[in-house]
């Protein structure tokens, strides 16, 4: 056990070595550094499959392996001193996210073969570089003990985000939605930082887990009730994790931080699966997951996950609807599922959010894939109405898509279905406690209906009906390593919800709730961090509409019936040989879908019609009034000493003249001040 | 005896690279500037000291003191020392000055002996700022400081060289002066025998001054610390007094520009730190408030020029005046962190800054020009200067395990919870949003000139920059990285030298 945890870093250290490597020598070397990326991200997954062995026969482990920096810092509950440190933290949900990113790192490794090498791309050691860069930050991320370390992988995976969607820098668009996806979470990752501080500050703590961690001092200074920086404990502790959620809407794509996303699809698709399934996105609800602790003392805080999550749930579906291209509708479906993952936490469904967050990222990868492959399929065309009928032609990524889409959509036995339903539940049973959650359900209800819709829309779209175009009646073929990756997420997408089979075990009684066991450290794990030390600390009530059993069946059954009617909708209006659009019933609601509600307008307009006028005018300022006042400083002296010289006239009788008349004045003062006239 | 080693040598190599023929100036310049470079990492792993230079409870390293005039009742000595303040500035200016000579080779091609000459001669009177530790030699070292930088800029500068180069001068110099009178004034209404620093700090934490030409003893000491202020705040610059600074630097020629960002401009706070924020901790406390909202001012109006800006020189310029204001902002929040932080970034944005010039002028070199507008795509055609500059650039937005992360960090976490400022939160949050100005603008122009097709609009043909423009490059990152990654490597020293300033005011 002890060895696995001594292992650790190597997790995350093996996709360093490879970027390392595929930078420096990948030009020299078979495959162009992918089988760097392959070895190294393969190491990984097998490391952390035996570090989730060990936390699963009972081990945990925190350890710190270097000081970034220490000193004095007079923390607002007394703290005399202040350690910034890198160290790992090894419990149930760390070791659970190591195998699911290291996992979907390697799947992606192994399809940039087909994808990436087989294009003729230039620039292939970069991009493997990047890939080894960005798993190398996300892994560190997850392992992380404390909010700073936490903190500076959560940017670096910013930063690898960046340099991969801009990966095809010599177009216009890669480089701009760079940008955009950059700018945009920084600006989250401002209150991030700033709740960094502010937690620091607070407590002289950043670690995450134990007695010494922020969130046992945050407990106990509002069990004393202590006033930290002019506020109530609870106060400060709301507006600190809401600070820290900032950075969480930023990376996760909520509203209304979730415009970069969609253009983020400029990157290769391999990278919009890693992204979206593993590291960039799922970044921020891990966060949320890891201090879950925190958050749990702050109703208000938690309230407002539930809403950012419940709102943009509905909101992205209801986007995705109308959109034609494959990776657009995928992009609105994940910003709508990450939602969902936010309504779960919010409402205290630790389990039920950490359950979705890993379905997720296994359908959401097969799905990504899925469209590479597709891509693929199609000589590079992304356009939905430029398909149809690949199902026969390419049926491996058929069915690996159909069980993503199944997923996605919420039907039942695939693993979207239960954690999805889990979540929903969770939010009814608090809903009935404490009504106003209610609505945050409904919208996740909503949204239900419309994913299945979109989903199976591009289903149709994609796979069914006659082809529309040359391409899609002559595929290009592909390859194994592309579909190796497929059938490995399909089955997953088919049976990960095994894990925690909730429902089951209330309506019969089988303990088929794994993972609520595993993260109730009920295998392995610390007590703090527990689902039920969570629980016990969540402050809201849940009640039922007559029992549990009934309650149960009535919210399965809501999303499950919705979750069909949507795909039945899609179905009818799209499951036909020449499928119409549709879309111009919808009047000029469409427009507005199309326009993505005008999120990006108005953030276009504060960057460029606001800041931009603003910084102009400003150097405009700084240009004539204040350095012209340092300007005008010299010609005063420049006229004044122009004027003074004129005294010098060369004129031998002027000089004598100002000489007497000199000494005159100076006679006449010094015998004032002398008395001499009294 | 070390320390005059280092300054003789390189005052020494000064005058010899002076007389050398043109052609051989730029490599014996190079071969010269080695041996401080050299000889200050050596005092970096040999440094024994502990504490302030100018409070007591310490050792100084290095330490020399020779009587050097006897002024009527006052002694002036030959005076210096180092500590974990001065110690990092010291290695950052020879190592710096080594990579901008390096980096000059291509683009000065005119009157080399006497351009290598004078950048050896700055080099030597920036040591001399930072190890000087009697007023008036001090004094003497900082002026000197002028006038090669004064002729680096008029002689090889751009087009508006002269008016550049005079306005630099005449308004830092006009500083100066304001600075000196108040100093002098205050060290008469001292009890004191000497111009020795630590003797001058000791008298003003031991009673203050007395009341001096009619006007009473808090009032001078006061008078003393605005006046002292104004002098060092255009040397930093901080707005309003910032004007000088991109006229300077678009007007310099890229070594000149590495020096001035990197380490001229820490000559400013260099001297608030040990003039204001050492000798004066009464004042700090109570103008606590306006020198956060200059700080906060300088940080964001910085920001905002830097993002009206077309010309990529202009845009690093202007985001110095930006970071200049973090520091700032460190020093007055008066806790370890902050102002351990400041000192932190003085290392690091001269580290920072000169990188960002040095590859601004490897694409100017290449491209004779430097206006967003004017090309696009640059990532094609130089693929290695431009990832340099990418990474130059994050690095300037903060990016974490770069050394900008950990000195940001520092000021913010130190400035938050600060007791002498008041309203220490919202003065952090506000000068914070400045992380995200500076990615705004520098992602801006990268996007405008590095990706995208490939467009240029001067008639140049683009080739790959030569090894010794990118050399000094790959030198500044490795340093970026590994203070980003350990900054403890010098904050353990500047903690150790800043914590005695803070038990006599600050948190205490």
């Amino acid at each position: 056990m002890e060895t696995a945890f001594e292992l650790a870093p190597a997790i995350v250290l093996l996709p360093l070595a490879a970027f390392v490597v595929a930078l420096l020598f990948g030009n020299y070397m078979p495959k162009k550094g992918a089988l760097a990326g392959i070895v190294a991200t393969a190491g990984s997954l097998l490391l952390s499959l035996y570090v989730m062995a060990a936390v699963a026969t009972g081990g945990q482990h925190q350890e710190t392996y270097f000081t970034w920096a220490a000193g004095d810092a007079v923390s607002e509950t007394g703290v005399p001193t202040i350690e910034f440190t890198f160290g790992t933290l090894l419990d149930p949900l760390s070791a659970l996210m190591l195998v699911i990113v290291s996992l979907i790192a390697f799947l992606v490794h192994v399809f940039s073969l087909g994808y990436m090498n087989d294009e003729g791309e230039t620039g292939l050691p970069r991009y493997y570089a990047e890939l080894g860069l960005f798993t190398f930050s996300m892994l560190a991320f997850v392992i992380a003990d404390n909010l700073l370390m936490a903190f500076m992988f959560f940017e670096l995976v910013g930063l690898c985000s960046y340099l991969l969607i801009g990966f095809w820098f010599r177009t216009e668009s890669a480089p701009s939605a760079a940008k955009k996806a950059f700018l945009v979470t920084r600006f989250g990752d401002y209150f991030f930082l700033l709740g960094v501080v502010a937690i620091g500050a607070t407590f002289g703590t950043l670690a995450f887990q134990g007695d010494g961690s922020f969130v046992a001092a945050a407990g106990e200074a509002i069990d004393n009730g202590e006033t930290l920086f002019g506020f109530g404990a609870e106060t400060w502790v709301t507006i600190t994790g809401l600070l820290v959620l900032g950075g969480v809407i930023g990376k996760s794509a909520q509203f209304p931080l979730h415009t970069w996303l969609p253009d983020a699809m400029e990157g290769p698709t391999t990278v919009s699966a890693l992204i979206h399934a593993a590291t960039m996105v799922a970044a921020g609800v891990y966060l949320v997951a890891r201090m879950f602790g925190y958050y749990a003392l702050s109703p208000t805080a938690l309230g407002i996950i539930a809403f950012v999550g419940g709102f943009t749930a509905l909101f992205a579906a209801t986007m995705g609807v109308v959109k034609d291209d494959i990776k657009q509708v995928l992009a609105y479906s994940t910003i709508s599922q990450y939602g969902y993952m936010m309504l779960g936490l919010g409402v205290g469904g630790y389990v039920a959010g950490v359950f979705h967050l890993m379905n997720h990222a296994f359908f959401k990868a097969l799905l990504f894939l899925g469209a590479g492959a597709v891509i693929v399929l199609m000589h590079h065309e992304q356009d939905m109405w430029k398909m149809g009928g690949l199902k026969d032609k390419a049926p491996i990524v058929y069915y690996t898509f159909l069980a993503g889409a199944l997923a996605l959509a919420g039907i039942v036995p695939f693993s979207g279905f239960w954690s999805k339903d889990e979540i929903l539940f969770d939010a009814i049973i608090v809903g009935l406690n404490e009504p106003i959650f209610l609505a945050a359900y409904a919208m996740g209800l909503l949204a239900v209906f419309f994913t299945g819709f979109y989903t199976f829309r591009m289903v149709f779209l994609t796979f069914h009906g006659e082809p529309r175009s040359d391409a899609a009646r002559d595929p290009h073929p592909v390859s194994w390593n592309i579909k190796f990756p497929l059938l490995t997420l399909g089955v997953l997408a088919l049976v990960a919800g095994i894990a925690n089979l909730a429902p089951v075990y209330k309506l019969t009684g089988l303990e088929i709730t794994y993972l609520e066991f595993w993260l109730d450290g009920q295998y392995g794990g610390y007590a703090d961090l527990t689902y039920s030390a969570y629980g016990d600390t969540v402050p809201f009530g849940t009640d039922y509409i007559g029992s549990e059993t009934i309650t149960l069946l009535i919210a399965a059954g809501l999303g499950l019936g919705l979750a069909v009617g949507g795909a039945v909708f899609a179905m009818v209006l799209y499951n036909v040989p020449e499928p119409e659009p549709h879309t111009e019933n919808l009047g000029s609601a469409r427009t507005v879908l199309r326009s993505n509600y005008y999120q990006d307008e108005y953030q276009v307009w504060l960057a460029e019609n606001l800041t931009l006028p603003l910084a102009r005018a400003a150097d405009r300022f700084d240009q004539t009034v204040i350095d012209g006042v340092v300007n005008g400083v010299s010609s005063v002296s420049l006229f004044g000493s122009g004027r003074m010289k004129r005294l010098q006239t060369g004129v031998v009788t002027n000089y004598a003249a100002l000489l007497i008349v000199g000494f005159i004045v100076l006679l006449v003062v010094l015998g004032v001040l002398g008395g001499w006239f009294v | 005896m070390m320390i005059e080693t280092i300054l003789a040598v390189t005052f020494a190599g000064a005058l010899l690279t002076f007389l050398a023929p043109n052609r051989i100036a730029g490599k014996l310049a190079f071969a010269i500037s080695l041996i401080p470079a050299g000889l200050s990492l050596w005092l970096f792993t040999a440094f024994d000291g502990s504490g302030n230079a100018l409070l007591e409870g310490g050792e100084l390293a290095f330490e020399n003191r020779t009587t050097w005039i006897e002024l009527g009742a006052y002694e002036i000595s030959w005076y210096v020392g180092v500590d974990g303040i001065s110690l990092p500035l010291v290695v950052l200016t020879t190592i710096l000055t080594t990579l901008a000579i390096m980096s000059s080779w291509t683009p000065i091609d005119i009157r080399e002996s006497q351009f290598y000459g004078l950048v050896l001669f700055i080099e030597a009177n920036l040591i001399g700022v930072f190890v000087a530790l009697d007023f008036f030699m001090w004094f003497i070292f900082w002026e000197a400081v002028l006038i090669p930088m004064y002729l680096l800029i008029g002689v090889w500068g751009g087009p508006r060289r002269k008016y550049a180069a005079i306005k630099f001068f005449i308004y830092t110099n006009v500083a100066s002066l304001v600075m000196f009178a108040a100093f002098i004034a205050l060290v008469f209404s001292l009890d004191v025998s000497s111009f020795g620093l630590p003797e001058v700090t000791q008298a003003m934490l031991n009673g203050g001054p007395d009341a001096f030409a009619g006007v009473a003893g808090s009032t001078v000491a006061s008078l003393v610390f605005i006046a002292m202020f104004l002098g060092f705040a255009v040397k930093v610059p901080v707005v309003p007094f910032h004007t000088w600074l991109p006229d300077a630097h678009v007007e310099a020629p890229t070594p000149a520009s590495v020096l001035l960002a990197g380490v001229l401009l820490k000559m400013g706070t260099y001297a608030l730190l040990r003039f204001n924020f050492t000798m004066f901790p009464d004042q700090v406390e109570t103008y606590a408030i306006p020198i956060a909202v200059i700080a906060v001012i300088s940080v964001i109006y910085g920001a905002m020029l830097a993002l009206a800006q077309t010309d990529l020189k202009r845009i690093v310029a202007y985001s110095s005046v930006s970071s200049m204001g973090y520091v700032i902002l460190g020093l007055i929040a008066y806790t370890h962190f902050g102002v351990g932080g400041a000192t932190f970034q003085m290392v690091s944005h001269g580290l920072i800054s000169g990188l960002m010039f040095m590859a601004v002028g490897v694409i100017y070199n290449a491209t004779h020009t430097r206006m967003v507008t004017d090309m696009s795509g640059m990532a094609d055609k130089m693929p290695i200067a431009v990832g340099i500059l990418i990474a130059g650039a994050f690095g300037y937005m903060g990016l974490p395990l770069m050394s900008g992360f950990a000195a940001e960090y520092f000021i913010f976490f130190g400035a938050f919870g600060s007791e002498v400022l008041s309203y220490a939160p919202v003065f952090t949050a506000l000068a914070m949003f400045g992380i995200v100005i500076v990615a705004g603008y520098l992602l801006f122009a990268m996007q405008r000139t590095l990706f995208g097709p490939y467009r240029l609009e001067t008639d140049y043909e683009v080739g790959r920059a030569p090894l010794h423009d990118i050399a000094p490059m790959f030198v500044l990152l490795g340093l970026i990285i590994a203070l980003g990654v350990a900054p403890e490597l010098i904050f353990d020293m500047i903690l150790d030298a800043v914590d005695p300033i803070l038990e006599f005011g600050g948190e205490a």
